[in-house]
Order: structure tokens, then sequence, then C-alpha cells
């Protein structure tokens, strides 16, 4: 059984259709990420799957339990870290912990245990007595991945939860992400952040104004655009007798090398099967026809290509 | 059912570390329950005779007369100015220039009138439309009525009786009867306002109207943790626990109405014996007042915390109905000395209901019963104002 089945979800807000018909699956144990740019349809996607916002048409099933029919049901099985800092920050990270704990359904001596244990998977059993308005974002944001983990859910969505942080910080919570996976846990992931999605992902949806516009594994989606590196080099012709023909002609038939494009603002194009493989050869051409390479921008196949291909954006437009 | 009283106390240990809370709560509602107390003499030690001087002269010099004046300078209600030199005109004067409130003068056959049984006048110099006047002429009245009657009774007993009924005994007894009349009025709504100083009057208004003020405006920072809530999107994950609507409605419901009810408490302890306001003159009645003002002000707040979206918000939405319910309310100035439509549209607001009660049982020296009506009202308005705010959470989509 699927952990979430997600079929023809729509909401709209007035006139605006925020998601659009979406449908996914989401296996148990991986970990899913949802990409797109802010105003996708993320969140209210993922609003929807925890009940916050009743579907106009469509239904999720999260664990069997479907999000129309059992809220209740569905509630009770999702940890959900919002991407705000939902903390009460006049109280301390353990009094936050405690009131969550218990509105997870938590009480007495299995709350205590269970809040101490989540302060040392987070790091901050020694500040947590202190009240959360004094935390810097990196450790207000940890507290708030702990509330979301208290009651050890099967399925845990977590929107956007590296917004605005210290890079340290980003790779304690990736890294935590990564252990709930081993832990069993099945993880719905938003981010508008590609690398992410790429290094934490089993699978990817890529949105875009509220429809889901491709999904698959990493390599199946870059295989949408081919499994070419895109080479861009800046060139200075140093020799009075360069022949720029010539030179292309040389870069063509470096072996590996599948095709050679001059631009018009000067700069050279190329696609290659492996970029690392065919640089040397190429930096030499160079210097025999007289040319200096003075910039080279290696662009390997990834998803922010992926969805300029698709949607003739760039991701953080 | 139990996730209420969580958030409950969660909001409770957030309200107790704000200080404002206790700046609303408790110590402005003391603050100026002695501010308006002092502003309305509560606390002045006045040895000022509160009886109205009345001037009086005596051109009759019997034993009557002097036994006419003996009876009025006993009165509660006038104070005997006398000076030997007095004349009608001077005393014409003194009323004109409003150092008396009247004037009584006993003409010279005054007291043979009265013996020989035909009518004997008096003269009033004085006002009798105004208050004062009325007051020295009904007492004036009175006083010559009972001596009258008392010369009446003892002339004739003496005819019937003779000896053994002489006149000096009988108009004696016939007098002295008189300080035990046979009728007399019992004034059961006024008997608390009786007993009681003036300066504890005055504190049997401010003080509980005070405690509602401030119990008001106390709600803005009750209001501003519902709304720091939905801002931080607390609210927002707690709607996505297995937590239903109704339940974080109630649960911020009963945090503010434990904290109003708290501070009405240490109020009505504080008001009791640092002010002498009597509130345990009925103890039942006064908490019922209490615990229904308490659930009409949470209500309201719940309402304030649902509408508002921002902090900002949420201090004029709390300081609007503390100036217009108190004002209107009669917080600040009875509404017994307003006019019939202004007590009308007061009693829009619940704190008139409110002082009501109080009032029913601190001033009108009034039981249980009499704080029924002003309960139901309180508690009626308890529900409006839950009932708009429930419906204000349940529409609030959030996204």
């Amino acid at each position: 059984m699927d952990a979430i089945e997600v079929q023809d979800l729509r909401k709209a807000f007035g006139d605006i259709q925020a998601v659009n018909g979406v449908s996914f699956n989401v296996s148990q144990g991986e970990i899913f990420s949802l990409l797109g740019p802010n105003g996708a349809g993320k969140t209210t996607t993922i609003s929807m799957l925890c009940c916050l916002l009743r579907p106009d048409a469509g239904d999720a099933l999260v664990m069997g339990h479907s999000i129309r029919k059992d809220p209740n049901g569905v509630k009770a099985l999702l940890g959900v870290v919002p991407q705000d800092i939902a903390l009460y920050e006049d109280l301390t990270a353990r009094e936050n912990l405690t009131f969550w704990g218990k509105m997870y359904g938590l009480r007495g001596a299995a709350l205590k245990a269970r809040v101490n244990e989540v302060l040392e998977v987070i790091g901050l059993s020694e500040r947590a007595n202190d009240r959360v308005s004094k935390f810097s974002g990196g450790m207000k944001r940890r507290v708030n991945i702990a509330v979301a983990l208290l009651h050890k859910p099967k399925v845990i969505y977590m929107d956007e939860p590296t917004v605005g942080i210290d890079p340290q910080s980003r790779r304690n919570i990736l890294d935590n992400v990564v252990e709930l996976k081993n832990q069993g846990m099945t993880v719905l992931y938003t981010t508008h952040y590609m690398e992410e999605a790429q290094e934490l992902s089993d699978h990817i949806a890529i949105m875009d104004h509220g429809e889901m516009i491709a999904c698959g594994t990493h390599a199946e989606l870059v295989r949408i655009v081919g499994q070419m590196d895109r080479i861009t080099l800046t060139i200075s012709i140093l020799a009075a007798d360069c022949d720029r023909e010539r030179l292309l002609q040389a870069w063509s038939r470096v072996e590996g090398v599948q095709q050679v494009t001059a631009q018009e603002d000067g700069m050279i194009v190329l696609l290659a099967d492996d970029s690392h493989r065919v640089l040397p050869p190429i930096f030499e051409a160079a210097s025999t026809n007289g040319v200096r390479i003075t910039g080279v921008d290696i662009q390997e196949p990834n998803l922010e290509s992926v969805f300029l291909h698709l949607t003739g954006r760039a991701l953080r437009d | 059912m139990i996730r209420i009283f969580d958030i409950a106390s969660k909001d409770l240990l957030q309200l107790l570390r704000d200080r404002e809370t206790f700046l609303f709560l408790l110590v402005m509602p003391i603050v100026f329950t002695l501010l308006f107390g002092f502003a309305f003499g509560a606390f002045s030690r006045s040895t000022t005779d509160p009886r109205l001087p009345v001037g009086f002269l005596d051109e009759d010099h019997s034993w009557l007369s002097h036994s006419l004046h003996d009876l009025l300078a006993a009165s509660e209600v006038i104070r005997m100015q006398e000076d030997d030199f007095s004349t009608q005109a001077s005393l014409e004067t003194l009323v004109a220039g409003e150092k008396l409130a009247a004037a009584i003068i006993v003409p010279g056959a005054y007291g043979h009138a009265v013996l020989q049984g035909k009518p004997a006048k008096l003269i009033l110099i004085g006002d009798s439309g105004a208050t004062a006047g009325m007051s020295v002429e009904s007492e004036a009245l009175s006083a010559a009525s009972r001596l009258d009657s008392a010369v009446r009774m003892a002339i004739i007993m003496e005819q019937v009786r003779g000896d053994q009924a002489p006149f000096d005994y009988t108009y004696q007894q016939a007098l002295s009867a008189w300080q035990e009349p046979p009728i007399r009025v019992s004034e059961t709504t006024s008997s608390a306002i009786k007993k009681q100083a003036s300066g504890v009057q005055t504190l049997s208004h401010t003080s509980p109207g005070m405690m509602l003020q401030f119990a008001i405006a106390g709600l803005l920072t009750s209001a501003q943790i519902l709304v720091t809530e939905r801002r931080s999107r607390s609210l927002q994950r707690l709607l996505t626990t297995a937590t239903s609507r109704l339940h974080i409605l109630l649960g911020h419901f009963l945090a503010i109405f434990v904290l109003i009810f708290c501070q009405f408490l240490l109020l009505i302890t504080f008001g009791q014996l640092a002010l002498r306001v009597n509130y345990l003159q009925a103890p039942g009645a006064t908490l019922l007042v209490a615990f229904c003002a308490a659930l009409c002000i949470a209500a309201l707040g719940l309402l304030i915390g649902s509408l508002a979206k921002s902090g900002e918000q949420a201090i004029i939405f709390s300081l609007v109905p503390m100036f217009v319910f108190s004002g209107l309310g009669g917080a600040w100035v009875p509404l017994e000395v307003t006019g019939v439509t202004f007590q009308a549209i007061g009693h829009v607001s619940p704190v008139a209901w409110a002082m009501d009660g109080f009032k029913n049982i601190l001033l009108r020296g009034l039981g249980l019963e009499s704080v029924l009506l002003p309960s139901a009202a309180l508690a009626g308005y308890a529900a409006l104002f839950f009932l708009l705010a429930a419906r204000r959470f349940s529409t609030a989509e959030e996204k």
C-alpha cells in the first residue's frame, strides 16, 4: 500500500486555481519532494493533505484514510512541519514540546521521556528551558521540526523547512530528514531549492501554476532533457591569423563532443557526454588555434534544466 | 476534552508571564478605584453638619414656642441657627443670600392661639417650591402639628378626667408618645444606604465599575495571544492535530474566563477588606454576578481575538468596547443620575447589567433574587459573543 495516494486534487481561491488536478503516489518509507517556484501550489496541496483545507474536488488517501471522509484518522497519522515557525515564542522549548505532545495525545511519563528524547535528537537539551524567543532562526527551525516528531508519526509533511536559515542549520535539517527516512517514516517534502530535492528525494514531482508538470526519480526527470552536459565557453583571440571556423571544427572533432554552437554574444556552447573528459582536449585545441579560454560554465543535466525545458522559465524566476 | 484544559493552561502560562496582564487586571483597577474614590470624596473625613441651616426668631417667648424650638432643634433634617439680634428683615437677607436654607418666625400670639384652639400661624421665609424650602416647611409643620395635638389632648383629658389627668402630665405624655409614632414607613430598599457612610457608597459604585472596566481592558493581552497564535501559524498547526476547532475555542475561552474570574475574586476581596465595600452582604449573589460578568467578558475577548488581524487591532478592538461599554454602562457615572433615555441606551452595554447586579447587592442591600435578571442578561451576552466568535473562527479558513 502506498503511504499517500493523491487523486485529482483541485482547489481554487476565488478566480485563482491554486491546485489544478494534481495526482501522485508516495510509497511508504520514501522521501517524496514537491518542487516548484513560490506560488506553484505546493503549500495548498500540503494544506489539503493535512486536512486544513477542504479540496474542491478530488481526494487523497493517507495510509488508507481519506482526507475527505476521515480527516481525524489522517491527522492522527501525521506530523506536520509548517513553513512558518509555528511555536509559542514566550514559552520555553520544553514547554512548547510538552504542549504539542499533549495535542498529539501524549501524556505523563511517556510524554516527558519523548520530549527529552526529541530535545536530544535536535541537540537542544542544554537550551531546553530557554524561551524560544531567545533562539536563533536555525534553532527555532529545529524545534519546529521536533514538534512534528513527538508522536512518532508514520507520515511527515515538511513544508519548506529550510527557508531563511544559515547553511549549518540547513545541513542539520537535511541530515535529520534522511534520518527520518532511515527510521521508516514517509516524508513529503516541499521545497523550491532544486539541490535539496535532488539530494534528498526518492521521487520528485515538479509543480507550476497549480499543476504537476513532471514526476519521477531524479534520473527519470533528467532524461526528459537528455543526458548531455552543457559547456559554455568564453574565449579571447590571441593570434592575428586565428580562424574561428577552424577552431569550432577542431572542437567538434573532439571525442565526446556532440554539438558546437557559436552564439551571437560570442560565447561557444558545446554539448558533450562527459564534460570532465572533453575539457582537456578542448583547451589543447584552443591553444593550438591561438585562442585563450577565459571562462567555462558547465551545466550538468539537473532539475533546473528540466524545469527550464518544461516551462521555458528558470526555477528561481 | 482534556485538550481544552491543556490549551487553557498553556494560555494562562503565557498570560501570567506577561506583565501587562497584572497591570490591567489588578494594578489599574485598584489605582482607579482609589482615584475615583478620592474624586468623589470617599476618603474625606468631613465634620460638616449635613442638616439644612434654618434661622429661628421667637417673638412669642411662650412655653409653647420654646417647646416648638426644642422639637425643631432635635430634627435630623434642619439645624437651628439662632441669633438674639435677629429680625425678620435680617433673616430675609440671610435666606436671600443663601446663608440659610429658610427661616421660621414664631409670631407673638402663637402660644395663646394654640391654647385657645384657634388657628396658630407660623411664618416661613424661604422658597417653598425648592427642595430645601419644602423640607423645612414639612419639618416645621410636623413639629407644630405634634405640639398642637399634644396640647389638645391634654386639654380634653383634663376636661374629662379632672385632677386624674392634669394638663402638664397629659401634655408631656402625648408629646413623648410622638417619639414612637403608631405608623412608621419601613424603608426596605434603602436600609443599606442608611447604614453606610457616604464614602463607602461612593466606593460601592467605583469598585465594581473599575473592576469591570479593566477586565475589558485586560482583554487586549488575552486577545493578543489568539492573534499571535494565528499569525505564527500555531493555530494552523493545532488544526493539523486531532484537536477540533470547538476544543481550541473552548480552551482559549476557559483561560480568559479563569483569568477574569480570579481577577474579580481578588478585587472583591480587596474591596471587602481594604475599602469596606460590602460584597459579602450577599456572597452568593456577588459570586453569581461575578461569574456571569466573567463569562460575558471572556466571550467578548474571544470575539476580539478572532476578529483582530494584528496586535494593533487587538488593542483597538479591546479599548473601544472598554470605553463604550464602561461609559454607557455606568461604570464611571451612575446611570441613576442620567435620564430615562440614557439609562435605556446604557443597558445595551453588558456593563450596565453587571453594575445593576453589583449595586443591587452593595447599595440597595438586596439578595440573590435581585441579581437573577442581570445575571441572565450577562449570560445572554456571553452566549451571543461566543457564537459570533465561533462563527468567525469556523469561517476563517486557514491556508
